[in-house]
């Protein structure tokens, strides 16, 4: 309770923090839920790794020279370097994906690595951002400027906004294409909005929390609250929630032992993921079907 | 006019017309092209020559109701039919606008007309094949269509749930005088329910009465087969 007294005391000093934290755990698994339903999961651990070298090449430019420095652009530099390398590739691999060409895993899994590697060897050509690009890769969710937390609310809120107006067009095309174009539908233009939707927020979520938080808050919750949604709009919400929820507690977890936020977020994840695997698993056994539905 | 997917011909040479008011079976074995002649009517892929002409109804496109293969839908969306149902008004809800409380009743009383009420609420992906066939039909009626194409209603399902669908289908043609086009690889089902035909047999595109071409000496005839 003390822990809970100093979180959400007005002057406390990360309180920023928290909101961030609340943010990212509240709209990414909206935007999860959609690369759950179309089975692009492996999309969401390849896409936030892209996102770290999209942000480690535009510091590696201004480091080589090429970009001029501007106190105080960080931010919003490695928002564009971000968005850059996420939103083509999201476009690339979806195309990828639909055609059903080649091993798409195998796909995913090269990005990744190659992400990775190219993220690493970016960031050792530029000493100045090695510090604060580990921080951000470890997911420590500490020094979040009032500048940096309003420019990250806006783009939550406004992907939130685009996702609840529209949520019966990305439905239809994901679940039902043909269908949708028989309804005269756009669906070229939905996807791609969809896609534009999730690549901004992934862009957001890594640069505030990094990849491995991004990616926990974009999968588990979805998985989750798939266990026992019984329509679209209990799996959205009660998604949304799950992740809001779980990154809050998992804050005060956090710093009430001293740990980095991010990972005990993502672990705070798998527990209640476990748990609500066995309720699910026991409901099931004591109605006699013992089904799960996605495992 | 000719069909198939990317360079790849299926079917070369297809002139057909469909008259309103019609209850045509499209059928052929498996991978005679019955699925893309339906997909191109529909939009959903285009002709790979020549043209289909769609005359208006009361100045205006002809709405399509599609009820696709069941087996095409991911299971994994937690839809409740209700919803899967809700897909069908979406032609004439705006893009960002609700959907209302009039387009909601229409989608209660689909899905009381293909007897399917008690499913409004279950999840989608776990009911039986012939209740989604139920399911995907409220669905294609919730258009309004002007013509009905159906991807094969009946593959599938027990002998119980064809009949089911079936008579649901030809109720349906007659009290709207709606224009069907049914998908499907089984002779017998076209032959009892459908008033014309459009067989695909080997290339070739055989369009004419049920009474003409679904007979025993015909059939013996292009499949070369003794059936008496």
């Amino acid at each position: 309770m003390e822990t809970l007294g100093h979180i959400l005391s007005p002057d406390f000093l990360l309180r920023n923090s928290v909101y961030i934290s609340l943010l990212v755990g509240l709209v990414c698994p909206l935007v999860g839920v959609y690369l759950v339903l179309r089975r692009l999961i492996f999309m969401g651990v390849a896409l936030p790794q892209i996102s770290s070298c999209g942000i480690a090449f535009t510091f590696a430019l201004q480091a080589w020279g090429v970009l001029a420095h501007f106190h105080g652009s960080e931010h919003g530099l490695a928002f564009f370097g971000s968005t850059l390398f996420t939103i083509p590739t999201i476009i690339l691999l979806s195309l990828l994906v639909r055609r059903g060409q080649g091993l798409v895993e195998g796909r995913l899994g090269t990005v990744y690595v190659l992400a990775g590697a190219w993220s690493v060897l970016l960031l050792i050509t530029n000493p100045s951002g090695e510090h604060g690009l580990l921080d951000m890769l470890k997911g420590e969710i500490v020094a979040i400027s009032d500048a940096d937390l309003g420019w990250t609310a806006a783009t939550f809120c406004s992907v939130i906004l685009l996702i609840f107006v529209f949520r019966k067009e990305f439905l239809l095309a994901s679940f039902d294409r043909e269908m949708a174009v028989t309804l005269k539908k756009n669906v070229v233009f939905w996807d791609a909005l969809l896609f534009l939707l999730v690549g901004v927020t992934i862009s957001m979520a890594v640069l505030s929390v990094g990849p491995l938080v991004a990616f926990g808050f974009l999968l588990i919750p979805a998985l989750t609250a798939h266990l026992f949604a019984a329509n679209m709009r209990q799996f959205t919400i009660l998604a949304s929630l799950l992740g809001g929820a779980t990154s809050f507690v998992g804050f005060c977890i956090a710093y009430r032992y001293d740990l980095p936020v991010g990972p005990t977020d993502v672990a705070l994840l798998g527990v209640v993921y476990g748990l609500a695997f066995l309720v699910k698993k026991i409901v099931g056994l004591s109605r006699g079907t013992g089904q799960t539905k996605l495992s | 006019m000719a069909v198939g997917y990317g360079r790849r011909v299926v079917l070369p040479d297809v002139n057909l017309s469909l008259r309103r008011g019609s209850f045509t079976g499209l059928l052929g074995a498996n991978g005679s092209g019955k699925s893309t002649i339906l997909k191109a009517v529909l939009g959903i892929i285009p002709p790979l020559g020549g043209q289909i002409v769609l005359h208006p109804v009361a100045g205006k496109p002809p709405v399509m109701g599609y009820m696709p293969q069941r087996e095409s839908l991911d299971p994994i969306y937690p839809l409740s039919s209700f919803e899967v149902v809700l897909m069908g008004v979406c032609g004439r809800v705006k893009p960002g606008f609700r959907i209302g409380r009039g387009e909601k009743d229409w989608a209660h009383q689909c899905l009381r007309e293909t007897g399917a009420e008690q499913l409004s609420r279950k999840l989608f992906s776990e009911l039986s094949g012939g209740q989604k066939q139920r399911v995907l039909m409220a669905r294609a009626l919730a258009t309004k269509p002007d013509i009905l194409l159906l991807d094969e209603p009946t593959a599938g399902i027990d002998a119980v749930a064809t009949k089911a669908i079936m008579e649901l289908l030809e109720k349906i043609h007659e009290a709207q005088r709606q224009t069907i086009v049914m998908v499907s690889h089984d002779l017998t089902t076209v032959r009892e329910h459908a008033k014309g035909v459009i067989w695909l047999h080997e290339g070739r595109v055989l369009h004419g009465a049920v009474s003409e071409l679904l007979t025993l000496d015909k059939i013996e005839e292009l499949l070369d087969l003794e059936l008496r």
